[in-house]
């Protein structure tokens, strides 16, 4: 769209947004990691336990939901609202974590856990566009294309995800990594395009800055299967 | 100060500390005079706090700014359970002021939102949070956890024996759930759909019992009000719209992002000074000023104060402050298409006026947009948006046709061009 783009001001540290005047701030300063520190799968304080980070790759289909560790969370989640049909959300964005996506099975165990009826507990899922009633890559892409964004040339964001990753809207990768959908407004408007990648937000996107994120997204996986393998050996 | 741009001109009280990842710390909050305020709130009686905030005449900052301290009055006192709501669910295309709120001062929240809590009697304080915003999520959540283990919220605040628990809620990705009364179904596990109201949620709110729900900004501002005194507050801003705002600045800017400045500062000032006016050496083509649900302003309208009553008179709203910048190449049908495709995917479905007729005004400007428009589309178009203004249950109908009807009375002309017309200059919607 821009031919002549302006340049980002005080740089973009791992498009965690531009930075502008403040220049010296690191990526762990925008986002805050350092301060939130490790956030285990039980939970911490149980108001903060409804809030987890979910869709965050990694789920398996088949695992069992709410044991161990998760039935601790389901618990604390549990304990925060007057009845149990309050904690619906929550708790079905738990079994999404866990297992990737909401199968009509996953959602009638969710249905006998908090003893409401699975037609329900379906009616509801289906109203929320977070849940995912299939499964999607192990990164789901998702470009804002609404009207500020739009505005800066998010259309080619959204083209130059797809091309890259060979995809159409919605399809996962033949490498089983990406799925790529537009997406509304994110809250970001000030930092076009804004991408959502998982749990975090990729700002200032440029259709040229695509493969470098998606590089980045595959080492930060390798290094993170190679932990996993280091862990089980 | 705000982010990523400051100003001199600006007035920080509420961005004070963005920019800044010490501020997001309690030690460092502390640090920063936090959780004075609620010292102080708790030392008086909870009618005493809500005068206060009434007679600083605050107005809420979700978008209608109705007056916060009146709508806590409406609570009473009666020994059923309250609540406090924090509407975080942010979603309005243009608005992005909570999520830096959240992300850079988590604590300033959470000291508004239990203030609020101890003047409305309410035991438990759930911050409802769009779903999408896992980010500032985790830092309200350790944020959280550091109050609980300081006795800050929980059992016994501050010393104080007064009880207030607070909860983080996601939502799940769906735009109407920021509406006060969708919200409410989303947080007790239903499909996210607008209530009728009466009954209010004072009387009537979540889980059925006696509720208040303010916007993000709105609760931020409130430790800093019962810290400096209403008077103070008054003496910032316009008789009507006293304060300060973050001004949510997008599009074709030279510098974008948040903003804060009296209410009443000069919205061409705000444009051109502040944010340095139009990319790559364009110029302004219009203005929507206060996301996208409200009327857009072309480029000689915006010579006005940036005030709730005088952004009225020039025939639009303030809104959310949100203000997203159109320069002259942009494809002013495409943008109006882009705005009503996307309430039509977050029409709740409940109203049929809205139910069919954004899916009705996204058919028709998609038609216009492939250049094979008629003119009669012109007058169905305003039709159809007259019809969805004011006869539904909440008033996403009326915010899908805002972008519509005022687009067509400024720049029929585009539409025109796209039909295959000549623009005839003046002609009459
Ligand atoms: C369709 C729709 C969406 C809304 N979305 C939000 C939102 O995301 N955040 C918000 O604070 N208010 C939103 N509101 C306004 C709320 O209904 C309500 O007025 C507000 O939370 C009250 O808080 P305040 O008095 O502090 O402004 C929305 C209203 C409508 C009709
Ligand atoms: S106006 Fe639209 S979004 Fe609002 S309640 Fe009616 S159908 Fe739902
Ligand atoms: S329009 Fe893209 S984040 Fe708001």
């Amino acid at each position: 769209m821009a031919e002549e783009r302006t340049p980002l001001q005080g740089g973009n540290p791992g498009w965690a947004g531009e930075t502008g005047e403040y220049g010296h701030l690191t990526e762990a300063d925008v986002r805050g990691t350092t301060y939130v520190g490790k956030r285990p799968p039980e939970g911490t304080s149980p108001g903060a336990s409804c809030s987890y980070p979910y869709q965050v790759g990694g789920g398996r289909p088949d695992a069992p939901l709410f044991e161990g560790p998760y039935r601790e969370r389901l618990d604390k989640i549990l304990s925060r609202y007057p009845n149990r049909q309050g904690a619906l959300l929550p708790v079905l964005a738990l079994a999404q974590e866990i297992r990737g996506h909401l199968s009509p099975e996953s959602m009638a165990e969710v249905a006998a856990a908090l003893g409401l009826a699975p037609a329900y507990v379906r009616g509801v899922a289906t109203f929320y566009t977070m849940y995912h009633k299939r499964p999607v890559g192990e990164h789901l892409v998702q470009v804002c294309t609404n009207v500020a964004c739009n505005l800066c040339g998010a259309d080619e964001v959204l083209r130059a995800f797809l091309a890259a990753t060979g995809t159409e809207p919605g399809q996962i990768s033949a490498d089983g990594q990406y799925t790529v959908i537009e997406a509304e407004c994110l809250g970001a408007c000030g930092f076009p395009t804004a991408v959502q990648v998982n749990d975090r937000y990729f700002e200032n996107v440029s259709p040229e800055a695509v493969p470098a994120i998606l590089e980045r997204l595959a080492q930060e996986a390798a290094a993170r299967s190679s932990a996993a393998a280091r862990q089980g050996s | 100060m705000a982010y990523p741009y400051r100003d001199e001109r600006e007035v920080r009280i509420l961005s004070a500390h963005f920019g800044d990842p010490e501020a997001r710390t309690l030690a460092g909050w502390r640090q920063r005079g936090g959780y004075e305020a609620l010292g102080q709130a708790l030392a008086l009686s909870p009618e005493q706090v809500t005068e206060i905030v009434k007679n600083s005449a605050l107005r809420g900052r979700g978008g209608a700014g109705f007056p916060t301290g009146l709508k806590w009055s409406f609570l009473r006192n009666d020994g059923r359970p309250h609540y406090v709501l924090v509407n975080s669910d942010e979603s309005e295309p243009g608005a992005f002021k909570d999520r830096e709120l959240c992300r850079w001062t988590p604590h300033q929240l959470l000291e508004g939102a239990l203030i609020n809590a101890y003047a409305i009697r309410a035991q438990h304080v759930y911050i409802y949070m769009r779903g999408e915003f896992f980010e500032p999520a985790q830092i309200v959540a350790r944020a959280i956890d550091e109050a609980y283990a300081a006795g800050i919220a929980g059992p016994d605040v501050l010393g104080s024996g007064v009880t207030i628990d607070v909860t983080l809620h996601l939502g799940a990705g769906a735009y109407i759930c920021g509406e006060e009364t969708a919200l409410m179904n989303s947080l007790e596990g239903r499909r996210g759909q607008p209530r009728v109201k009466p009954p209010f949620p004072a009387v009537f709110g979540a889980f059925g019992q006696p509720t208040n729900i303010n916007n993000v900004e709105t609760l931020c501002t409130v430790p800093h009000i019962i810290r400096n005194g209403a008077d103070w507050w008054r003496s910032i801003g316009t008789d009507k719209s006293t304060g300060t705002k973050l001004f949510n600045m997008s599009g074709h800017l030279v510098r974008r992002g948040n903003f804060e400045f009296p209410l009443g500062f000069n919205m061409k000032e705000l444009i051109y000074d502040v944010c340095g006016g139009i990319r790559d050496g364009r110029s302004l083509k219009a203005v929507i000023p206060g996301g996208s649900s409200v009327p857009m302003l072309a480029a000689h309208e915006l010579d006005i104060p940036c005030a709730y009553e005088r952004v009225a008179t020039a025939g639009s709203k303030l809104g959310t402050a949100s203000m997203i910048v159109m320069d002259d190449r942009t494809d002013i049908v495409k943008q109006v298409r882009r705005m009503v495709e996307f309430y039509a995917h977050e029409s709740c479905g409940q109203c049929t006026p809205c139910r069919e007729g954004t899916a009705w005004l996204a058919r028709i400007m998609r038609r216009i947009e492939a250049g094979q428009g008629t003119e009669a589309d012109l007058a169905l178009l305003v039709d159809l948006g007259k019809n969805m203004t004011g006869t539904t249950i909440c008033v996403l109908s009326d915010s899908a046709a805002a972008p519509v009807l005022s687009s067509l009375a400024k720049f029929k002309d585009e539409y025109l061009a796209l039909i295959g017309r000549a623009a005839p200059v003046a002609a009459a919607v």
